[in-house]
């Protein structure tokens, strides 16, 4: 079985500074890989980016992330990015990670996704450009977990997003906010392409468990709903 | 001016929640009722929770903040879900 430990949401600075480390120090007694689901800091800085990476740092089996709205609200994404990596830390953007764990090949894809809402309920491409510019923004990123999963040549797949590919995860939200929290074209490109399993944090309200239409599992990891350093999914392989 | 209407109050504290840079959370629940507001939802630290304090405070002086937010759980986890 593949042990796979995920988590979003953690919202690091300063003064969070060690708060994951005694759970992470048994990482390895619980999991073959770590998946960071966005949202590591809480204002998207360097400094952030620094607490994290170091929290991060050294662990006994590989990490993977992508980056959610809070680790862009300083518009210095890149550099966060940066900092991630140097440390070891991989963050993705429409990109996918293959990893060897116990001989079989596991794929990521991941992206930070975006909003838009859900079949029947969503914004649409028209109008004014600002409404424009947000669902091409939701568009675009979807067509690159498309790409990034279909980059994959992998025994197992999975996609790895900050914002929800379903509503159902995000029961616990009030449904007014829904279209701020996921979008329905996540989803659909994880049915297109077949994926294992898909991990998302964003909604700390939401709820842990949901199933695509296609009938792909679905976790939301944000630590407020997990209630702990992680959580831990085994996958047969 | 006519007294604040419990809905725009909510809103007002959620904005400056959400904006303010000492705060920047979008993860706390706000209630209103009468002179009592009542928040709720989680925060990384006991530092954050009661940062989420002094932000309403400034802005609404004269109501009584019941701060229900938790502060995260980072303990290891118990279990292991098994995906077949
Ligand atoms: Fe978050
Ligand atoms: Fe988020």
């Amino acid at each position: 079985m593949i042990r796979i430990a995920a988590v979003g949401d953690v919202h690091l600075g300063e003064d969070a500074r060690g708060r994951l480390r005694p759970a992470l120090d048994h990482l390895a007694d619980h999991a073959d890989v770590l998946l960071l689901a966005g949202d590591l800091t809480r204002h998207g800085t360097v400094e952030e980016a620094h607490v994290v990476a170091d929290e991060f740092a050294e662990l006994p089996v590989p990490v993977v992330a992508v980056l959610g709205n809070h680790d862009h609200h300083s518009d210095q994404a890149d550099d966060v990015t940066k900092v991630l990596e140097d440390h070891g830390i991989r963050v993705l953007e429409g990109e996918g990670v293959t990893l060897e764990i116990g001989g079989r090949r596991v794929g990521v894809a991941g992206v930070k996704g975006f909003g838009g809402g859900f079949a029947g309920k969503c914004a649409s491409n028209f109008g004014e450009p600002e409404m424009k510019a947000f669902v091409g923004h939701t568009i675009e990123i979807a067509e690159r977990l498309r790409s990034a999963l279909e980059s994959l040549d992998t025994d197992l797949r999975i996609a790895l997003t900050h914002y929800s590919p379903i509503p159902e995860t995000l029961r616990g939200e009030p449904p007014e906010i829904y279209p701020f929290l996921g979008c329905y074209q996540l989803g659909e490109v994880i049915d297109d392409c077949g994926v294992d399993l898909a991990l998302h944090g964003h909604a700390h309200f939401g709820c842990e468990q949901g199933v695509t239409p296609g009938g792909t599992r679905v976790r939301n990891v944000a630590q407020p709903v997990i209630r702990s350093a992680f959580a831990t999914y085994g996958l047969e392989s | 001016m006519n007294e604040e209407s419990p809905q725009y109050r909510v809103a007002h504290v959620r904005r400056a929640l959400a904006e303010d840079p000492r705060t920047a959370e979008m993860g706390v629940r706000v209630n209103v009722r009468g002179e009592h507001l009542h928040l709720s939802g989680e925060v990384a630290t006991e530092q954050r929770r009661d940062e989420l304090e002094q932000v309403i405070v400034e802005l609404l002086p004269d109501v009584e903040v019941h701060n229900d937010v938790r502060v995260a759980d980072t303990r290891e986890p118990a279990r292991l879900e098994e995906l077949r």
